[in-house]
């Protein structure tokens, strides 16, 4: 453990906290941050929000099958993706990651092209929405398994590990997924290799409909780093200067060989599982109203005018300038047109085999191609 | 050329592919220290170090699923699974990871890694040091699956699987670890995947087999021979891909064909054959395509030899086919 850089504690009673909901610095230490990686923050979290409310926008106007929602999740998503090192570090991302990949660089046009599986998906239209992907970026592709991803994850910090690379891995996941045997299959190899890897619960308290004290009789997640012989960060996750202050200080401290950390993020889901649940059925209005409260984006907004560093010009500015990039990036998504049929057989293999060559055929024709 | 069992073949190839390429790596329970409980990894921990020969956590979805970020992130794994029967842990990570990376990110991530398991019975190991589940990873379409019977295809195999670009499933059949020694050269040789060999010339009948049954093929081929029946015998050696050109060709010589393997009948591998056999040279068949296989139950302790098929079971098979 390096002792110097140790700004928060692990295993604390109450979530860390730095911004109270009224948006006043409550932090322990001086706020040191320049205006501009504050603004930043702000403005990629909008960005998120904005783009969820159009890939659920596509889904209710019929364009795309499926939307998953992370309203709530911004503060904890955008702080990962402006603490690791982009493109050098990894991430192991899940399926409601799509606002910290956005803010991590993946074109919005990447994004929307997935959601509609035209020749825009970098992975040709394979997987549902909300399942994207980036090699430049090392956004490891999403995959639906709940956890299923966490030891792969292990796997590519055990090898920046070999390597010495310097790199750190960051995966993140659902409250559900701490249930699962490939989670905990992940998280004690990592903690035996003292591999160079942070784990982090994005705990919305529900894994579709079932609620946490459902899913685990732990006093929260945070504790069950304890186990594993590593710190675990009881964190509020709608707090994006918390968890930017603290995904610094344990990515850094882990890339400086540390060994892996977990962090628990409380966030919210606004809304359902996804576009084919409803919440309505397993949460009480009154609750979901409670969390609104504490939304991400406004106690930020409110922090940030206390600064002043806002202002609704710039409120305007930068949602307009937010909703034109992704306009544009849909109608390019859009204009890239639909997948080829004959595509569902390549990268099966590297070379397709005698099977998918067959398999092939068959398919054109039937289409008469 | 030396003489060497199936597993010290696995030993020396993975010492050579590990000395060629730094990228390689061995990880999985007791493959260090131990050198693994068959020996399959001995001294190589102690020639490459513990960052490239890993002993794991008793964990194989840890196992498999590392394995797959190992090579994504650049490595070529090799991860071991001690039996078989103990891969349904890191099923999950074999499926929905290892399988479809390649097409679930329009490959832009690929898992160019290889998992070998000993399979099979013949071990007096019951249920759960016996089975061959082959089965399962063909029906995984993202998986290539290699099931060798000899030292020689044990090194040429094992070689074009660490440098596949896929990830290969290696299944070694235990109970042939130590029973045979053949001569394996020294120097470098891959064999391609999907190749089939003839094990044995004949006209009146094709045995196509893979993996642990080798034995009994070979010995039922020679007791049909000292009877005047000649059969062509077939080790496909790959199961995907697998030669079915080599298969149909064989089936087309003879018009009589059996398909033999120590797996359960239903969904086999040896029903695919058998049912592309009947869909693509139906016309040429003397007799339906016959499969010897292992029994649909789970494998048992103290019928162990029974539940292979036996030379008799073999031979009477044989007759059926031609008697028809």
């Amino acid at each position: 453990m390096i002792k110097d850089t140790q700004r928060f504690e692990p295993f604390t009673r109450d979530p860390i906290t730095l911004v109270n909901e009224h948006g006043e610095w409550v932090g322990p230490f001086d706020l040191d941050l320049e205006e501009e990686q504050l603004r930043a923050l702000y403005r990629d979290m909008v960005a998120a929000r904005l783009l969820d409310e159009r890939l659920l926008l596509l889904q209710r106007s019929g364009k795309t099958s499926f939307a998953m929602e992370a309203a709530g999740h911004e503060g904890i998503q955008i702080a990962i993706a402006h603490t690791v090192k982009r493109g050098f570090d990894w991430l192991f991302p899940y399926y409601r990651d799509h606002g910290m990949l956005l803010a991590l660089g993946v074109p919005a046009v990447e994004i929307f092209g997935e959601t509609l599986a035209t020749r825009a998906d970098p992975a040709k239209g394979r997987q549902m929405p909300n399942h994207p992907g980036s090699k430049p970026l090392n956004a490891f592709t999403v995959a639906s398994p709940i956890a299923s991803h966490v030891p792969p994850a292990t796997g590519a910090a055990i090898s920046a590990k070999i390597k010495g690379s310097g790199q750190v891995v960051v995966t993140s996941f659902g409250d559900g997924a701490t249930s699962e045997g490939d989670w905990h299959a992940g998280v004690n190899f990592a903690s035996a290799q003292g591999a160079p890897i942070v784990f982090v619960v994005e705990n919305n308290r529900y894994a579709i409909s079932v609620d946490l004290q459902k899913q685990t009789g732990s006093e929260n997640l945070a504790v069950k780093a304890k186990a594993y012989g590593m710190p675990g960060y009881y964190l509020d996750g709608m707090d994006v200067l918390a968890s930017y202050y603290l995904m610094q200080e344990v990515i850094e401290r882990t890339r400086a060989g540390a060994g892996p950390a977990l962090v628990e993020a409380v966030v919210y889901r606004y809304g359902p599982h996804s576009s084919a649940d409803d919440d309505r059925l397993y949460r009480p209005r009154e609750e979901v109203e409670h969390w609104k409260q504490r939304d991400p984006l406004e106690r930020y907004r409110r922090f940030l005018e206390r600064q002043e560093l806002w202002t609704h010009e710039w409120e305007a500015e930068l949602r307009e300038a937010a909703e034109s990039e992704l306009a544009r990036a849909l109608e390019e998504a859009e204009a890239a047109g639909p997948v080829p049929e004959v595509w569902m057989f390549d990268d099966v293999y590297e070379e397709p085999l005698w099977p998918q060559i067959e398999q092939r055929r068959l398919l054109e024709e039937e289409l008469g191609t | 050329m030396a003489m060497m069992t199936l597993v010290q073949a696995i030993a020396r190839t993975l010492d050579e592919e590990m000395a060629r390429d730094d990228a390689v790596v061995l990880l999985g329970e007791d493959v260090g220290k131990r050198g693994g409980v068959f020996l399959a990894t001995e001294g190589l921990q102690q020639k490459y170090g513990p960052d490239r020969v890993i002993d794991t956590p008793l964990s194989e979805a840890a196992i498999i699923g590392a394995a797959v970020g190992m090579a994504a992130h650049g490595l070529r794994p090799v991860a071991e699974i001690q039996f078989a029967d103990y891969v349904f842990p890191g099923f999950d990570q074999l499926v929905s990871q290892a399988a479809k990376l390649r097409y679930r990110s329009g490959a832009q991530f690929t898992a160019p890694m290889v998992v070998r398991m000993p399979s099979g019975g013949g071990v007096k190991g019951g249920h759960h040091h016996s089975q061959s589940p082959e089965a399962h990873f063909v029906h995984t379409a993202g998986l290539k699956v290699v099931a060798v019977s000899t030292p020689y295809d044990a090194k040429g195999l094992l070689k074009t699987a660490i440098r596949d670009d896929d990830p290969v499933v290696f299944m070694e059949p235990k109970r042939l670890y130590r029973a045979v020694k053949e001569e394996v050269p020294d120097e470098e040789f891959t064999i391609p995947l999907g190749e089939a060999v003839t094990r044995r010339q004949g006209g009146d009948l094709a045995i196509v087999y893979y993996g642990a049954v080798a034995p009994e093929v070979l010995q039922a081929a020679d007791e049909l021979e000292k009877v005047g029946v000649h059969p062509e015998v077939l080790d496909l050696r790959s199961l995907m891909p697998w030669d079915k050109e080599a298969v149909l060709e064989a089936v087309s010589k003879t018009g009589r064909v059996m398909i033999v393997s120590d797996a359960p009948r239903h969904a086999s591998f040896a029903s695919e054959v058998a049912a592309t056999i009947a869909e693509e040279i139906l016309d040429q068949l003397e007799a339906p395509p016959a499969r010897v296989t292992g029994f649909d139950t789970p494998y048992p302790y103290a019928q162990d030899k029974l539940y292979m098929p036996t030379v008799t079971r073999i031979l009477n098979a044989a007759k059926r086919l031609l008697d028809y």
